[in-house]
């Protein structure tokens, strides 16, 4: 089947691009890798999303995959929304210490004219 | 005196040489504006501090605030840099600070509102409504720039909010911190300059997002 390839090809893809990058720690690697498996797993045979979803109340084995993939992705959402939020506030705060030292520093040194 | 400025350049020169005539000390705190704001606002001779980048009003209005403290200012008056308050009004917020924290300029009581249009009105009166309801207090303007407080005071009224929503926020921290406010009449001038850099009825929405959810 067509999709079953190009899903797979996605899932290498991603793999592929964690691999390029993995200055990080070994545990985050073989989590993503691990991931990635189960993912793989359930492409290959769908069969097993279905009796999860049985097991766990659930009708189908898709709808059990948009679930989980809704949730897990609200709480990557909320984690760098309030990344982004602290960011914010250190560039504020980084920006406000430059101007201030910046025109404190023009009082006892006026700026040089510019170079030509 | 604090002046936040974000491309101001026409009319700054112009604003910050009636308050230097009227002989106070003011910083004016460039925002990352885009023409020659800073230039303009030396011309008088007040003490200019840039932002590398825009930030927004609150941002800019807390750096003059820190600015002015570190001078050793005993009084912080906040000023808008268009040219709408009258530097008449000045002495009289620094007055009220005689038996209270902090002297909020308030457009509706009694004094003129010159040039506004009456669904400015409207809009400035829903605002204030919105404001009173989230922070508690019972005011008659809640948005004027024109205010004064004590240095003492300046700890609990620090501005957290970036953008537009630092006048609910500080009403806010009025509220919580427990400080004596007082309000005190004041004449606003609205110029075809100040209109056009006002907030309209969309921006309302995007400061009462930023108030819930933004730093």
């Amino acid at each position: 089947m067509i999709i079953r390839v190009l899903l797979l090809i996605g899932l290498a893809a991603i793999g592929w691009f964690v691999f390029l990058r993995r200055n990080r720690l070994p545990l985050h690697i073989v989590t993503v890798f691990a991931l990635l498996a189960v993912a793989a797993v359930a492409v290959v045979s769908p069969d097993l999303t279905q009796r999860a979803a049985e097991l766990v109340g659930v009708g189908r084995g898709t709808d059990l995959v948009l679930y989980l993939s809704v949730v897990s992705m609200s709480f990557i959402l909320i984690h760098y929304y309030s990344k982004f939020v602290e960011l914010q506030r250190k560039l504020t705060d980084m920006t406000r210490e430059v101007a201030i030292l910046r025109a404190e520093l023009e009082r006892v040194a006026p700026p040089r004219p510019e170079a030509p | 005196m604090v002046i936040a400025a974000f491309n101001e350049a026409k009319v700054i020169c112009e604003v910050i040489s009636g308050v230097v005539a009227a002989g106070w000390p003011v910083v004016v705190v460039d925002d990352g504006s885009r023409d020659d704001t800073a230039e303009q606002a030396r011309i008088p001779g007040a003490d200019v501090v840039r932002h590398g980048i825009n930030l927004g009003q609150g941002a800019a209005l807390q750096t003059g605030i820190d600015y002015a403290l570190r001078r050793g200012a005993k009084h912080i008056v906040t000023f808008d840099a268009d040219g709408q308050h009258a530097i008449e009004d000045v002495p009289a917020l620094i007055e009220a600070l005689g038996d209270a924290d902090i002297a909020l300029g308030s457009r509706f009581l009694g004094k003129q509102i010159e040039g506004a249009s009456s669904s400015r009105r409207v809009l400035l009166r829903t605002a204030t409504l919105v404001s009173n309801g989230l922070s508690g207090m019972k005011l008659t303007d809640a948005h004027c720039g024109l205010r004064a407080f004590r240095a003492e005071a300046a700890p609990a009224l620090r501005i957290t909010k970036d953008r537009m929503a630092h006048a609910s926020e500080l009403l806010r921290k009025i509220k919580t911190s427990g400080l004596r406010v007082v309000e005190v009449p004041v004449t606003v001038r609205y110029t075809e300059h100040s209109m056009s850099k006002g907030q309209g009825g969309m921006q309302a929405v995007r400061i009462l997002f930023d108030y819930f959810f933004h730093s």
